[in-house]
């Protein structure tokens, strides 16, 4: 979450370019254009980027109602219906329940035009469970500029080549689903451990690549189940996958991800699980239908 | 909210007492351990046993469990209904979770589950352990295998469970703690309507709250939301036109226990929010109508069609 001068300059949230707004106390959206370098094998916005941005605009609509209390994310998912595709994509969050010790929150993502204007219906779904933390003596209280609405946006030099690149994930071996990735600044949440977002994205590398390798052919990540069990913080961050047997169709389509923090004693701690979900590149897309959940 | 982690009657106490009929159904359970306490679980016959932590070892004991695939339980593909199958992990889940954290004990607060075999011969067998054990929550992953299949692996789930004072509730288990299956019963109904859910088509399904759904905290069972959601998202998905699929199978899960249910109705509300090639995701309501209408269970199910 977000303190005093948190994220840098230098900052993959910068280069996202992350536009956020916190509409009222228990609702917020952040948006990024959807462009080539964050973009998957369906030309849509990766997963593990609209993880990233998920928990930013949950984060940001969570952080006030916590206050003066911290927390930080136990569990993300995000299952995507059609491709974010943009020009612009939008992450919608609002708060659905906060109690003594967790929060909840839901998102959606939708699809917005240069006019601001939806593209259709939203395309995907997103929830946060967030752990409150008791704020202690020797911490000081998250900075919270003013009360909603309020709006500002990360501006930093932008992403010149593809996510992954700029994170500095490795690839191991493609069918074990192993890749590697240190730990930076560039990376960091406010703790200086591994933002939550960027885990998810490198668990979607991981098992894309995985099943892709066991499909014999390119998938698209659309799902992922991510707990988030202790912090990444000394690096590298290495991922195990293991795929999951075929479906009815004869072809495997899911993961869990192990990603573990290999630079701690005794070989390393899990840090995160996530369950990878993909579909063929080439599936047709059904749009969604009318709105009764509410 | 879930669920149906009681502690089981000792045989020092004189054993189960006698259930009687269910007055919600008429049917009760065959088998000698039924329990009136647990019949949502009972239901689904789950065999459940202990696997003691090794010699030295700190960390909780794991659980794993047997779940038989009964004719009237299974989904269009063949294999255990995925709402089922998400009440005995629950069940199963939810138990090693609270084991953890004795002398408190545990309500579910989520589930995040993938389901990638729809079609299983049975029985099932599931091994949950803890991943992490917190002060106020705690983390288990829980595998699934088709044992009448190889052991071909069926589901994997991550559940979160809020750690809570148990109050008056009795947790004096037998450990190692065992439950042998229950007996199969041709008479059992099929879900819709052991679980009260009324006919219908469309994106609005309902359940009405009987006494037999109510767990031992006095709300209704999670396992109950987990099979409402899964009927109401494949009649929504129903809906996806005269050249879509014929029929529809509830697979991958992801549910957020946000309040109790403790009036009812309880009515699901769906919207289909697209979906590839055969695959559907179906975001899912579910709101207490008789508890002005609040939201206690929010989540998605993608739904399969054949």
């Amino acid at each position: 979450m977000a303190d005093a001068g948190y994220p840098p300059a230098d900052h993959i949230l910068a280069d996202l370019g992350l536009d956020t707004e916190v509409s009222t106390l228990t609702s917020a959206r952040v948006r990024i254009r959807a462009t080539p370098e964050v973009a998957g094998a369906d030309g849509g916005v990766r997963a593990g980027v609209l993880a990233t941005i998920v928990d930013v605009v949950g984060g940001a609509v969570a952080v006030r109602s916590v206050l003066p209390d911290w927390m930080a994310t136990a569990d993300l998912t995000l299952q995507m219906a059609g491709p974010a595709a943009g020009p612009w994509v939008e992450a919608r969050a609002t708060i659905l329940r906060r109690g003594r010790t967790t929060l909840v929150v839901e998102a959606l993502v939708h699809n917005v035009g240069d006019d601001g204007a939806d593209v259709g219906g939203p395309v995907g779904w997103a929830s946060m469970t967030f752990t409150i933390l008791p704020r202690r003596g020797d911490r000081p209280s998250l900075a919270v500029p003013e009360e909603p609405p309020v709006r500002w946006a990360f501006e930093g030099r932008g992403l010149d080549r593809p996510v992954v690149e700029a994170l500095a994930v490795g690839l191991v071996d493609a069918a074990a689903g192993q890749v590697s990735m240190p730990v930076r600044p560039y990376s960091a949440n406010s703790f200086g451990a591994v933002q939550g977002g960027v885990m998810a994205l490198l668990a979607e590398v991981a098992g894309g690549q995985a099943l892709g390798a066991a499909r014999g052919d390119p998938v698209v990540v659309t799902d992922l189940q991510v707990a988030y069990l202790a912090l990444g913080r000394v690096g590298p961050i290495v991922s195990r996958a293991r795929v999951l047997p075929a479906g009815p169709d004869g072809l495997p389509r899911s993961a869990v991800v192990e990603l573990v923090d290999a630079g701690l004693e005794d070989g390393g701690r899990l840090a995160t699980l996530v369950t990878v979900g993909t579909s063929p590149v080439g599936d047709a897309v059904t749009p969604g239908g009318p709105d009764w959940s509410r | 909210m879930t669920d149906d982690h009681e502690p089981q009657v000792s045989a020092e106490d004189g054993g189960p007492p006698d259930p009687g009929p269910d007055p919600g159904t008429g049917w009760t359970p065959a088998g000698q351990q039924h329990d009136n306490r647990h019949f949502v679980s009972d239901y689904f016959r789950m065999e459940r046993w202990e696997i003691p932590p090794p010699a030295g070892s700190d960390a909780p004991p794991a659980f794993g469990g047997r779940a038989p695939v009964d004719a009237h339980l299974r989904n269009a593909a063949g294999g255990l209904r995925t709402g089922g199958l998400l009440t005995v992990v629950d069940s199963l889940g939810g138990f090693t979770s609270g084991i953890a954290v004795l002398p408190e004990w545990i309500v579910t607060t989520s589930i995040m589950a993938s389901v990638h075999r729809l079609d299983h011969r049975g029985p099932l067998v599931l091994t949950s352990r803890v991943l992490r054990r917190g002060r106020t929550a705690v983390v288990t992953a829980i595998d699934a295998v088709d044992e009448g299949d190889g052991n071909a692996p069926v589901a994997h789930v991550v559940m979160t469970c809020a750690v809570l004072d148990p109050g008056a509730m009795d947790l004096g288990f037998h450990r190692p703690f065992s439950l042998p299956m229950l007996e199969p019963d041709p008479a059992a109904p099929v879900p819709e309507e052991f679980f009260r859910i009324r006919p219908g088509t469309g994106p609005v399904t309902r359940l009405d709250l009987a006494d037999h759904l109510r767990n031992p905290w006095g709300i209704l069972h999670g396992g109950a939301v987990a099979v409402l959601a899964d009927v109401a998202a494949c009649r929504a998905a129903e809906g996806d036109g005269p050249d879509g699929p014929d029929t529809w199978s509830a697979a991958d899960t992801v549910l957020h226990y946000l309040r109790p249910v403790k009036v009812g109705p309880v009515e699901a509300r769906c919207q289909v929010l697209g979906g590839r090639g055969n695959r559907r995701l179906v975001r899912v309501a579910v709101h207490d109508v008789g508890a002005e209408d609040r939201l206690v269970t929010l989540g998605t199910v993608t739904v399969v069609g054949a």
